[in-house]
């Protein structure tokens, strides 16, 4: 309880004192049409209040009051702020009555430059410096040139940039560039006041503002409070960390010594993220193999489509769907070879973006327009609700591997155990089993002659490929057996569960089943949104025309919502290539599921190695860089 | 004629005959159709067969969740079909009870503690920044809007080290030259807290937010402005009397979307405060607890839900605006 009340009254002192600010800023600032002479005081005050603030709080000055922590019931440290606010309110409140440019000028100065003397007298002997009087001219003058230069190139009189230029190269020539705490009450004081009353020239220089300048302090003033907050939070928290991690990246581990690219090198001659030297096994693995006899059957498609279609591969014909499973169990068998950090990463990419697209796109078609569309896209959306943590726990529970002797109480486990057991059995449920799995076959079989019979070509490479895998199943079947059995060295059959979390290479891709879990609700909205969006006069228009569903959604939807698409796999790329909760979760990158994010985190955080880490996030930054300026160019097309 | 009718009680026969053959045949031709049509219904099949997979994980836990530790153990969670299930709610309890080593209680406060500054904060801030490049002109307003909105290709894992960096030791700048080191920001001890969470969440938001924001405030009519002008209206009233108001479903989307976000962080609060136990929010308390090495095993499924709690009530009540923010969330960096 005393927890609640602890939290909500420090969040609500947050919000209540950032919004008391902003506000009692625009109200400052709406005096400026309203009240000229009540803006001055104000913007004076709230001045001299702040650089007191700095001063006094910095334990600068001297304290100004007896010795004790309270001055009445004020504490000592409002003190000096509040002093500071009256005395620059009021210099600024009768300023903005004096018109006559000549007395005007005067007065700025002197009590500008009064200030100075007093804040110099009261300065602490620590910080009291002695002159180095080459560095003190040079600054000043560098600094003054500088001013008017810039001032020049904005078109306004030189002496205005010069006198503030001056004003900095004098405070950064008497105290930057001297030894502080050695120099006399005389120093601190010219130190202070020069740059005061250089300031105070030049506010007595500008005349008090007419109407029309009024106006655009009010305009100008307001585009500044209302952008300050945000640029100053993105600054603090975007801006500068970006910048430093690039910097941290170039250092070594503890951030003393600069190293040039050492960090990156090491990040690619490492092994653990960079290991392509086996890379001749990939011929020899049976994916590649499998995926080079479909591929050689999808170009022996696409060699026959041509004589009829005139062309070899067209979206929707027959030989893409081979080829598409043929270029995946490629992908698949390359980066089950190619191991470390980059490569998870990359596997991670592809295989969950198209899939997850792919997913997405399939249930929005078949969910559209049936009865129970939005339940069902519902349950399938749900998965986005839940933080990845709780994805990964709620997998963990698919996942689990328990040994041969205790039950399984993994659904994925039990399903693989489960079929073993059917397949080395000879009861009625094997029989049951078989027939069914046979039924299914021969089902593909009838389609494949019904599609041969009408010559429907784009179907055939399909369900042949389906076919001969449900072929092989029951041959293996009723054979060798599949599934999680085997044979022990006493002969007894034993469950042999897969460790679907340990085993590498390819417990990656059960991790990757989490976010496709995940992320195929998203692309389904997205996607169903656009396929909603299509004008149906189109449909309709291609239905009279004679076209049938399959040419409907080839010729007709996909190429409507092609940019959609390109959407969802882009935010899906970037997405993906920063995956790091499940992994973290589940694995903590061991048993070789080390990804980008998750290494920056544990070389950066866990071991300390700050040079390191800041590279990896550079990497992991330059990766999605390319993706994310396509993605923000077309948002900007689209939307501003 | 006569011979028919002299056959009447054979033809009689034949009528039944027919009659019923016509009936067996207009059987086989309804069971034709009703397979006919379960065959054309295959892609709804499909489809519930797909929807039946995907919930299958969730509802598996659910159940476990409400199941005993040996029953837990015993047998996968699709034992409670055969009616062998062993319910309790010890779970749920040992879980939200504030005096279990196994509590959530405690992490839930600290969830909420970052999830509501970090949605409000933004929101506030990112709608006056939205209204400014909207409405007000000023000097290279375009060239500072695209670079907010180029931030949006930052992802945050660019900005932790540095940011831990400030939390704890605050800024400090050596200048060049002059050798000497100045403070920029002083050490407010914020590492291990809630608030440097939520700060850093709310960093992280704000070009998003902006872009979300000044899409839908950039057009609101314009007639509405010049009349407000013309009343005497200045910025700040334009902004708190015409501008919140009329933006509220942008506003709402924008918040369920980052209170979503904020409350299912790992990244962000575990690099932030992960190494404080107080201030840990719930998602990396239950990361822990699911570290234990199968010691409360048996309550992760109940601390699971206990957590998708309120993302899961967000989903169910508000899922239009949940929806909404969520499509313009998706480029999010």
């Amino acid at each position: 309880m005393e927890k609640i009340l602890d939290t909500l009254l420090s969040v609500g002192i947050a919000v209540g004192a950032s919004a008391a600010l902003w506000v009692a800023a625009n109200l400052l600032f709406n005096q400026v049409t309203t009240n000229w002479r009540r803006f001055n005081t104000a913007a004076g005050a709230t001045i001299g209040f702040l650089l007191m603030v700095v001063l006094d709080g910095n334990r600068l000055l001297r304290s100004l009051g007896p010795g004790s922590d309270t001055i009445g019931t004020i504490p000592a440290f409002l003190w000096t702020p509040f002093i500071g606010a009256i005395v620059v309110g009021v210099i600024a409140g009768y300023l903005s009555s004096v018109d006559d440019p000549g007395r005007r000028l005067l007065i700025s100065v002197a009590s500008f430059g009064l200030l100075g003397v007093v804040i110099g007298l009261l300065l602490e002997d620590a910080y009291k410096p002695s002159f180095d009087h080459v560095a003190l001219v040079g600054w000043t003058v560098g600094l003054v040139a500088v001013g008017a230069v810039l001032s020049a190139l904005r078109e306004r009189p030189p002496l205005s940039g010069a006198l503030i230029g001056g004003a900095l190269g004098w405070i950064v020539g008497s105290f930057g560039s001297a030894t502080l705490g050695t120099g006399s009450t005389a120093e601190a004081v010219i130190g202070a006041a020069v740059p005061a009353a250089a300031l105070g020239w030049r506010f007595g220089r500008t005349p008090n503002a007419d109407d029309a300048t009024r106006g655009r302090i009010d305009n100008g003033s307001r585009a500044f409070i209302f952008l300050a907050p945000a640029l100053v939070f993105i600054a603090v928290t975007l801006v500068v960390p970006t910048i430093r991690t690039i910097y941290l990246s170039l250092l070594d581990r503890d951030s003393e010594d600069f190293i040039g690219f050492d960090n990156y090198q090491s990040v690619f001659t490492d092994v653990d993220s960079f290991d392509v030297g086996s890379w001749t096994n990939i011929f020899t693995s049976r994916l590649f193999l499998i995926g080079m006899v479909i591929l050689a059957f999808a170009l022996a498609v696409a060699w026959f489509g041509r004589k009829s279609s005139g062309k070899a591969f067209e979206v929707g014909g027959p030989a893409i769907g081979p080829l598409v499973i043929a270029i995946f169990l490629l992908v698949f068998a390359v980066f089950s070879v190619l191991r470390g950090t980059i490569m998870n990463n990359l596997w991670w990419v592809f295989t969950v973006t198209l899939m997850s697209t792919a997913l997405g796109l399939a249930i929005a078609v078949l969910a559209d327009r049936g009865r129970f569309e939005s339940v069902a896209k519902s349950i399938i959306f749900m998965p986005m609700a839940v933080s990845l943590v709780g994805a990964s726990i709620i997998w963990r529970f698919m996942f689990v591997a328990r040994n041969e002797n205790k039950p399984q109480t993994g659904v994925l486990n039990a399903i693989w155990v489960g079929l073993g057991r059917l397949s080395t059995g000879n009861g009625l449920p094997t029989l049951l089993f078989g027939a069914a799995m046979a039924a299914i076959g021969l089902g593909f079989l009838a389609l494949l002659a019904k599609s041969l019979v009408r010559r429907q070509w784009n179907r055939i490479p399909l369900l042949g490929l389906a076919f001969a895998g449900m072929s092989w199943f029951l041959i293996r079947f009723y054979s060798s057996g599949v599934g999680g059995i085997r044979t022990n060295a006493s002969g007894e059959l034993k469950a042999n569960p897969i460790l679907f979390v340990q085993e590498p290479p390819f417990n990656n891709v059960w991790l990757m089943v989490i976010l496709i879990w995940i992320e195929t609700g998203f692309a389904m909205v997205i996607l169903s949104a656009a396929i909603k969006a299509i004008p149906s006069e189109l449909i309709e228009a291609a239905r009279v025309d004679g076209a049938d569903d399959s040419q409907i959604f080839w010729r007709v939807t996909l190429p409507q919502i092609a940019t959609t698409i390109g959407v969802v796999v882009t935010t899906l790329i970037v997405l993906v290539m920063k995956v790091f909760d499940i992994v973290k979760v589940v694995t903590n990158g061991n048993f070789g599921t080390q990804v980008l994010a998750n290494d920056m985190f544990q070389v950066a955080f866990s071991f300390t190695d700050t040079g390191r880490g800041a590279a990896l996030a550079v990497i992991l930054f330059l990766s999605v860089l390319p993706v994310m300026y396509f993605n923000i160019r077309r948002m900007q097309r689209e939307e501003v | 004629m006569t011979a028919v009718k002299s056959l009447s009680p054979l033809s009689g026969m034949g009528a039944t005959i027919r009659r019923l053959l016509r009936s067996v045949k207009n059987w086989f031709s309804r069971l034709g159709a009703s397979i006919y049509s379960s065959l054309r219904s295959v892609p709804t099949w499909i489809l519930w067969l797909v929807v039946s997979i995907w919930s299958l994980p969730s509802v598996g836990l659910l159940v476990n969740s409400f199941q005993t530790r040996d029953a837990q153990r015993a047998g996968g969670w699709w034992k409670v079909l055969t009616g062998q299930g062993d319910f309790t709610l010890d779970n749920y309890n040992t879980v939200l009870r504030a005096d279990t080593s196994a509590k959530l209680t405690d992490s839930l406060l600290n969830s909420l503690a970052i999830a509501v500054p970090a949605t409000i904060i933004p929101i506030a801030i990112a709608a006056f920044a939205a209204y400014a490049f909207a409405w007000i002109d000023f000097k290279g307003r375009l060239w500072m809007f695209i670079a907010v909105v180029s931030l949006l290709a930052v992802p945050l894992q660019v900005a932790l080290i540095p940011l831990l960096q400030l939390y704890v030791g605050g800024a400090h700048l050596t200048l060049p030259f002059l050798h000497k080191t100045i403070t920029l920001v002083p050490d407010f001890d914020l590492a291990g807290t809630t608030t440097a969470v939520w700060l850093t969440h709310a960093g992280f938001a704000l070009p998003f937010a902006i872009f979300l924001l000044h899409n839908y405030i950039s057009q609101l009519p314009a007639d509405l402005f010049e009349a407000a002008r013309i009343d005497g209206a200045d910025h700040f009233t334009i902004f708190w009397r015409l501008v919140l108001p009329l933006s509220v479903p942008v506003l709402a989307a924008f918040g369920i979307f980052q209170f979503l976000w904020t409350w299912n962080d790992f990244l962000i609060a575990n690099t932030m405060a992960g190494s404080n136990p107080d201030a840990t929010p719930t998602t990396i308390r239950i990361a822990n607890l699911a570290g234990d090495f199968g010691r409360n095993e048996h309550l992760l499924p109940a601390a699971a839900f206990v957590q998708a709690f309120v993302p899961l009530g967000v989903f169910m009540g508000l899922q239009r605006y949940f929806v909404r923010g969520l499509l313009a969330g998706s480029v999010k960096g």
